[in-house]
């Protein structure tokens, strides 16, 4: 079983977040085994079994019975690291080496296209879907 | 060689000490690189116009030191402080608009400042108010006697000491920490809790012979020309609230719950904490509200602001590692 978390805290402008990836109903697709989202209700469903608003304690069971996880950079990525079960990470605008952990795979497809401040709020920065890679490169990883 | 910033914040003093002050300033034998003035008066005048200000802007143009008159917004001298505090100077000389140094203070507090120890976080001297005059030979400067000695300013500093804080005006570390914009507008004890805060970062705090500042304490204008008591039983408050709290290592996490997780692999390598917390499941500690209520202002805890101030590079956990140090 694989978790997927793939969206990242809600903007206050109500813009989409930048660091949301763009992918992910293209990558489902190409994923052979049971995928279990969780996120907050309001999110887009995008696999069957959508958990929603589980407590911290549920969420690290669920992280402990996984093969592994995909997430945005999102809270949910440091709690996998934080549980020590290696999951992969899609990256676009932050930057791994700030927000990141090198136990996880993080996959970025340039730094180029890294936000220019890292440390203001979000909404500054416009959603992009050529700043990430690409599904097919994703499951490269997810063997 | 290291530059210095001279920083005055003015209210209500154009024309009794501050023309007094400048004057001083500009005639240090070790020149400031830099002088900006914050002016914080209701109803603020263009100097320019004004034949004594004409000259001062004239003799800082000759002698090639660089000034600003900078409009401030009101909120109190601490306000004024963090202006300068985060100019990009490595050391900011702080002075009052009615506290008049002598021409040797800056060349002096200079010389302790890059003494032979790199780790001297502020250093002042003495502050005179004439006729007060109170004996300072044996007051220790140590945060622990402050209510039961006059200040070690306020007396004729015979040699070099260490102590634990500062009052009105000296020479500090820029950029280390912040001052606490929680304080009221009168800014009741505010060098006292920015002098102090460098010391228990670690730094050393010094007051040294041979640089006397004559503070003709004016009862008109001044920047903390308030008089309502409850502002400065505010400020009184969150003071005793920080010495309450001076052996604890005052953790706020003002953030996100991602950052808690990154944050709790930090916390066992910090000596005797007290967390403040968002989200309680993944950090212990009490709530953000009651870090507001003690400390006033929580904004010097704020990682992501700390680190586009050190225009940080590197993993956010260092960054928690480096602020709570």
């Amino acid at each position: 079983m694989i978790i997927i978390s793939p969206y990242s805290k809600a903007l206050l402008s109500g813009k989409q977040n930048p660091k949301n990836y763009p992918y992910w109903k293209e990558l489902i697709e190409m994923i052979d085994e049971p995928i279990i989202q969780v996120g907050i209700e309001g999110e887009q469903q995008l696999v069957p079994d959508f958990r929603k608003n589980l407590p911290i304690t549920e969420l690290r069971k669920l992280i402990q019975e996984c093969r592994t996880w995909i997430s945005c950079d999102s809270f949910f990525q440091h709690l996998g690291w934080d549980e020590g079960k290696k999951g992969i990470v899609l990256w676009g605008v932050s930057d791994p080496l700030i927000y990141g952990h090198p136990e996880n795979i993080n996959l970025l497809e340039d730094r180029k296209y890294l936000a220019e401040n890292q440390y203001i709020w979000w909404d500054a920065t416009e959603h992009n879907p050529n700043r990430f890679v690409l599904p097919k490169e994703v499951i490269k990883y997810l063997k | 060689m290291s530059k210095v910033l001279c920083s005055v914040a003015t209210r209500g003093r154009y024309f009794t000490t501050l023309p007094l002050v400048l004057n001083a300033i500009i005639n240090q034998t070790r020149p400031v690189d830099k002088l900006v003035i914050f002016d914080d008066n209701d109803e603020p005048q263009d100097m320019r116009g004004e034949m004594i200000y004409q000259y001062f802007f004239q003799m800082l143009d000759i002698k090639g030191i660089a000034w600003e008159w900078l409009y401030a917004d009101k909120k109190g001298q601490h306000h004024i402080h963090q202006r300068a505090n985060t100019m990009g100077y490595e050391w900011v000389w702080r002075c009052d608009d009615d506290a008049i140094p002598e021409p040797n203070v800056l060349e002096t507090l200079y010389y302790y400042a890059n003494g032979v120890d790199n780790n001297i976080g502020a250093v002042g001297g003495s502050v005179l108010t004439p006729p007060y005059m109170p004996d300072t030979y044996k007051v220790t400067g140590k945060i622990d006697n402050i209510d039961s000695e006059p200040n070690i300013q306020w007396g004729k500093i015979e040699r070099a000491k260490h102590v634990d804080h500062l009052h009105c005006t000296f020479l500090y570390r820029a950029g280390i920490i912040d001052y606490n914009l929680g304080l009221s507008r009168v800014a009741h004890r505010e060098e006292t809790i920015f002098s102090y805060g460098l010391y228990q970062k670690g730094y050393e705090i010094l007051v040294v012979p041979n640089a006397v500042t004559w503070h003709m304490k004016n009862p008109e204008g001044g920047i903390r020309s308030e008089t309502k008591q409850e502002l400065y039983e505010h400020d009184e408050q969150i003071f005793r609230n920080i010495l309450r709290y001076r052996d604890k290592t005052i953790v706020v996490l003002n953030c996100g719950l991602g950052d808690h997780l990154v944050f709790s692999h930090v916390l066992p390598s910090i000596p005797n904490a007290e967390v403040f917390t968002c989200y309680p499941e993944v950090v212990p500690g009490k709530s953000i509200a009651e870090a507001i209520h003690l400390f006033g202002d929580i904004d010097h805890w704020n990682i992501y602001k700390k680190m586009d101030q050190w225009k940080w590079k590197d993993s956010l956990e260092n960054a928690y590692r480096k602020l709570y140090a």
